[in-house]
C-alpha cells in the first residue's frame, strides 16, 4: 500500500473511500470558490511565480546541485500538503495516482458523487492548444466546469449518467490513455482523468523532472512467457517505456521498474499474456509508489 | 545536450495584442514533439468575461526538453519563435 492509502485509506485505497468523495469536505474548506478561482486561471498555474520561482525552465533548475534538491522537496511538500488549501493558483494537495481500468470503474460506480460530467482536458488544450473530451469530473467540480465555456465540449453530451461514464472510461482506457485519479485540493477528490505522456501536467513532473507529483498504481504488470506469442502490440502502448522486446528471448519482457501499474498494454494483448499483480507482492518494490 | 536553450516569442506578432490568436494557429504547439510550450492567459490579463477569457499567449516552458530541432522557428507563420542558446 501506498503513502496515501496508509494515512488516507481508512484500510483500504485512499481514493474508494468514499468520505473524500463527500461534499462534507467542500463546505468544510470552502472549496467552491476555491475550485472556481482555481479553473479560472489554471493554465497560468507553470507561469505564476510561487516564493519567486515559476515553472519556465524548471528542468534546468532542479538540476543544481543541493538547490536542485530543495526545490524538488519544496515542490513535493506542497502537492502532497495536508492542511487546509488557501491558495487557489498553487497546486497544493494536488496529487494523484494511476489507477488501473477495474480501479477506474470501481471509483466511478461506488465512489463518484453526483453530477457527473466528461470535460475537456485541459492539459491537452494548454499544451497543444487541442480540444478533447476526456476528463471525468464528479461532485462540486461539474457545477463549476458548467460555468467555464472553454471546459466544455461542444459536440458530446458532457452530463453523464454513471454507466455512460463507465462506458466514456472504458473507451479511453482501451485507447491507450492511462486512467489517473487525483486529489484537487487534498481531502476532495473530484477528477479522475485519461491522462496521455507528454502532455499531462501531472505526469510531466515525474517523468521528465523527477518530481514526485504522481504515485505509481498499486499493481505493477506481468508477462507471462508461455503466453506471449510475439506479436508486439503491447509495446506501442506503453507511455513509460516498461515493455521492450528481447530478441534472444523472442518474447516481450517487462521492466518492473518503470511499470506505473496502469494495465492499459492489457487491452493490445489478445492472448492473455499480461497481467496485473498488486505491487505489494513485488518484495523489492514494497514502499516504492 | 550543453548550455541553456533559451526561447523568446515576440508577443507583437503573435499573442493577445498580436495579429493572431494562438488558440486557432498552434502551429508551434503541435509541431513540438517533447511539448516545450504552454498556451495560456497572460498574467494580470484583465477580461471582460474571466469565465471565457479572450487573450491567449504562448509562452515556451520545458525548455530543458528543447532539442533545439528548430521545426517552430521554420514553421511560424509569423515568424515570432527564436530559439537560442
Amino acid at each position: 500500500m501506498c503513502e496515501l492509502c496508509m494515512k488516507h485509506g481508512a484500510g483500504g485505497k485512499w481514493y474508494l473511500n468514499a468520505r473524500h468523495y463527500s461534499n462534507e469536505i467542500v463546505e468544510k474548506y470552502n472549496l467552491r470558490d476555491f475550485l472556481m478561482e482555481q479553473y479560472t486561471n489554471f493554465e497560468q498555474m507553470q507561469v505564476r511565480p510561487v516564493m519567486g520561482f515559476n515553472g519556465v525552465g524548471l528542468g534546468y533548475r532542479v538540476r543544481i546541485p543541493i538547490i536542485g534538491r530543495i526545490i524538488k522537496g519544496f515542490a513535493e511538500r506542497m502537492l502532497t500538503s495536508t492542511n487546509p488549501p488557501t491558495n487557489p493558483f498553487r497546486a497544493e494537495g494536488h496529487i494523484g495516482q494511476v489507477v488501473p481500468l477495474e480501479d477506474a470503474v470501481a471509483i466511478l460506480e461506488h465512489c463518484a458523487a453526483e453530477p457527473i460530467i466528461e470535460k475537456n482536458c485541459m492539459c491537452r488544450f494548454m499544451s497543444r492548444g487541442i480540444e478533447e473530451a476526456c476528463c471525468i469530473n464528479f461532485g462540486v467540480m461539474s457545477e463549476i466546469i458548467d460555468k467555464l465555456p472553454r471546459f466544455i465540449p461542444e459536440k458530446e453530451k458532457y452530463h453523464l449518467t454513471r454507466r455512460e461514464a463507465v462506458e466514456r472510461i472504458t473507451a479511453h482506457n482501451k485507447k491507450g490513455y492511462i486512467g489517473t485519479i487525483w486529489f484537487g485540493p487534498f481531502p476532495y477528490i473530484n477528477n479522475l482523468c485519461s491522462c496521455a505522456s507528454p502532455e499531462c501536467a501531472g505526469i510531466r513532473p515525474r517523468v521528465d523532472y523527477g518530481i514526485k507529483s504522481i504515485f505509481k498504481a498499486e499493481y505493477v504488470i506481468e508477462a507471462h512467457a508461455d503466453k506471449c506469442t510475439g506479436c508486439r502490440a503491447c509495446i506501442s502502448l506503453c507511455q513509460f517505456g516498461a515493455l521492450s522486446w528481447s530478441w534472444t528471448l523472442k518474447r516481450v519482457i517487462v521492466d518492473q521498474e518503470k511499470c506505473y501499474g496502469c494495465g492499459v498494454c492489457r487491452h493490445a494483448c489478445k492472448h492473455g499474456a499480461l497481467s496485473l499483480i498488486p505491487r505489494d507482492s513485488f518484495p523489492g518494490f514494497d514502499g516504492e509508489y | 545536450m550543453k548550455g541553456k536553450t533559451k526561447i523568446s516569442i515576440d508577443y507583437a506578432r503573435c499573442g493577445e495584442s498580436g495579429r493572431v490568436d494562438p488558440r486557432t494557429c498552434g502551429i508551434c504547439l503541435r509541431v513540438c514533439g517533447p511539448a516545450v510550450f504552454l498556451l495560456h492567459q497572460p498574467l494580470g490579463a484583465v477580461e471582460e468575461n474571466p469565465y471565457k477569457p479572450r487573450q491567449w499567449r504562448v509562452t515556451a516552458v520545458h525548455l530543458s526538453l528543447c532539442t533545439r530541432c528548430m521545426k517552430c522557428v521554420e514553421l511560424c507563420p509569423e515568424k515570432a519563435v527564436t530559439v537560442t542558446w
